[in-house]
């Protein structure tokens, strides 16, 4: 498994090495979504989307979501249900909202077509909700930049463990 | 192995009554004590009793369709593996090299037509016989009756009803038709959904850890009370329920299969809409043509419009089969209070317009970020913790006692919030845990 780093990516384009430099306002949107997200603070969260949305937590590196089972694939309709059902504040399982902090870093810009901008990242997430757990992974954003400001049009989250069992993921991750 | 009749006393209070292990006294007709789903010894003898000497689901077999695919499972707290032989025969085999007891398959899944332990290189078909050991000189002249004698334990019985693999590791017993009983309707109820009757279960399955019993993650499915409680988030922000939760305005009932399975039922209800594909977000037939044309084509028009009315089962199918209407369910016991929840959606032979929607429905349902099962997970851990307060130490089962109907489908209940399931669970959880009754 020597190319692990380059199918993380979700991306044929990273089989050579790409040196651009992450745009730091780009840098800043990925921390400010990894801020909301911690916070629970749903609505500016979902906000900050695109409406070609697409948030995706495949089980493996390599899934087809069109063939495979994923633990979220959310398109622009879905991802307001999972916000609205957040917001309810009956959503059990986030009732009372995990706290949370994450470090997200190795920031690497993938791709740039056009208006649209693909950054790996990798975090950590600590997460305490009656216990103390830690999830970790690789992020891929895809951000559209505009005069508007940046807006999301891609989350993709490579879990560590997503081959294997996980805990309630009922929070944004 | 302790024996059943000796057990090690190793819960911490005395007075605990498990300790007498007197089922009998643990469940009543209205009521359950609540130690059976907190006590050690009770898990280590629901492990003997029903996942060992019971039928177990392990898997279906259109998870390994060719010969030499395989998957590794557990039965209880055993891994097996389930292989597709040359000869096309799924075997059931212990997960343990014949030599020292190595696990011999550390893959989720593959194909391969034999497997060799990487402890000392032992081989063992797929079909279960030693077929080669190195350096055997070693063993002199006892090599030819160790290679007869040494293969893959495989489970005493294995079976299958309509491609869903069961097993028991007790050599004698009930048939396996005996045990499914009438349950057997809810598994030819789905495939009446698929064009070819098949399923093909190759999406994947969600491993979702749930801090509870393994029998509150199973009893739950079948419990038609808890929905507009523990799920409201969702009829308030998503979308109202499929049909009324007021059994004054439904004809949705639950139903005690006998046996310990059980199910919720709203077939009745939606014949009387007579309405197609309610189960699956009223979507118009004009949306799934390919699809349907299929369906007459195999059944008809009439068998076709009354299945795709009636829609999928929602039947949990002892001890550990969970039909979730398009989803499969089932579940690994790690501990008293810890379960492995598995599902994937059945996804059905000839049906690919239905089947990509139906991953997209199963994320949106189930699993550890789904809308429904990620409350129902966060309830079974409160349910837990909530257990371990012994000031009253039964939970109720007695909702709808009254009004039970027996009939010739089993015991029928037209409130669907009656706990008619859970009564026919636990009976029969006692019968097999050692009740007399």
């Amino acid at each position: 498994m020597t190319t692990v780093a380059n199918t993380d990516a979700g991306t044929s384009e990273a089989t050579r090495p790409v040196f651009t430099p992450v745009d730091p306002e780009l840098a800043a949107f990925i921390y400010l979504e990894a801020r909301l997200a911690d916070e629970s603070r749903y609505s500016e969260w979902e906000a900050l989307w695109d409406d070609d949305a697409c948030y995706w937590v495949p089980m493996r590196e390599g899934d087809d979501p069109q063939r495979n089972l994923s633990y979220i694939y959310d398109n622009r309709r879905r991802l307001r249900s999972r916000i609205a059902q957040l917001n309810t504040g009956s959503r059990h399982a986030q009732t009372p909202p995990s706290r949370m902090r994450r470090t997200v870093s190795n920031l690497e810009v993938l791709a740039q077509d056009g208006d649209t901008v693909t950054i790996a990242s990798n975090f950590a997430l600590h997460e305490y909700r009656y216990e103390l757990t830690v999830w970790a992974g690789r992020y891929v954003h895809r951000i559209r930049t505009g005069p508007g400001g940046p807006r999301l049009v891609e989350k993709t989250v490579h879990l560590v463990n997503g081959h294997g069992a996980v805990p309630t993921l009922a929070f944004l991750i | 192995m302790t024996t059943l009749d000796n057990p090690p006393a190793e819960t911490t209070e005395a007075a605990n009554p498990t300790n007498t292990f007197d089922v009998e006294a643990l469940v009543r007709p209205d009521r359950v004590h609540g130690s059976v789903y907190t006590s050690p010894e009770i898990f280590r003898r629901e492990l003997e009793q029903i996942f060992r000497k019971g039928w177990v689901y392990v898997a279906h077999d259109s998870e390994v369709p060719e010969p030499g695919d395989y998957i590794t499972r557990m039965m209880g707290q055993e891994p097996v593996i389930v292989a597709r032989g040359k000869d096309g025969q799924v075997r059931v085999l212990a997960n343990r090299c014949a030599h020292r007891g190595n696990r011999l398959c550390n893959a989720e899944q593959g194909n391969a037509t034999s497997f060799r332990c990487p402890y000392h290189g032992w081989t063992f078909s797929n079909e279960g016989p030693l077929v080669a050991v190195p350096m055997r000189n070693g063993y002199a002249d006892r090599y030819d009756s160790l290679r007869g004698e040494l293969g893959l334990t495989p489970a005493a019985r294995v079976d299958t009803y309509r491609g869903f693999v069961f097993a028991s590791l007790a050599p004698t017993g009930i048939s396996l038709l005996e045990h499914l009983g009438r349950s057997t309707d809810a598994i030819d109820r789905l495939l009446a959904l698929s064009p070819a009757g098949e399923l093909q279960l190759g999406a994947g399955h969600m491993k979702h850890f749930q801090n509870c019993n393994w029998k509150m993650v199973m009893e739950n499915n079948v419990d038609g009370y808890h929905a507009l409680f523990t799920h409201k988030s969702v009829y308030d922000a998503v979308r109202p329920a499929k049909v009324s939760h007021q059994p004054a305005k439904v004809k949705v009932l639950v139903r005690d299969l006998g046996g310990g399975h059980s199910e919720i039922d709203y077939s009745e209800e939606y014949e009387k809409l007579d309405e197609e594909f309610v189960w699956f977000g009223r979507s118009p037939r004009e949306k799934l043509p390919a699809y349907v044309s299929a369906m007459e084509a195999a059944y008809g028009p009439e068998r076709t419009h009354h299945s795709l009315v009636v829609g999928p089962p929602h039947t949990l199918i002892f001890p550990n089969l969970f039909l979730a209407e398009m989803n499969i369910m089932t579940v690994d016991l790690l501990a008293a209070d810890r379960t492995v929840a598995y599902t994937t959606p059945a996804l059905l032979k000839g049906a690919p317009e239905l089947n990509g929607k139906m991953l997209r429905r199963t994320e949106g349902a189930m699993g550890p970020a789904g809308f429904l099962i990620a409350d129902d997970g966060e309830i079974g851990f409160r349910n837990q913790r909530g257990l371990a307060a012994r000031g009253s130490e039964w939970l109720q089962l007695s909702r709808g006692l009254e009004s039970d109907l027996d009939n010739e489908t089993g015991t029928v209940n037209y409130d669907k919030s009656s706990e008619t399931p859970q009564r026919g669970f636990w009976r029969e959880w006692a019968r097999v845990m050692g009740a007399s009754a």
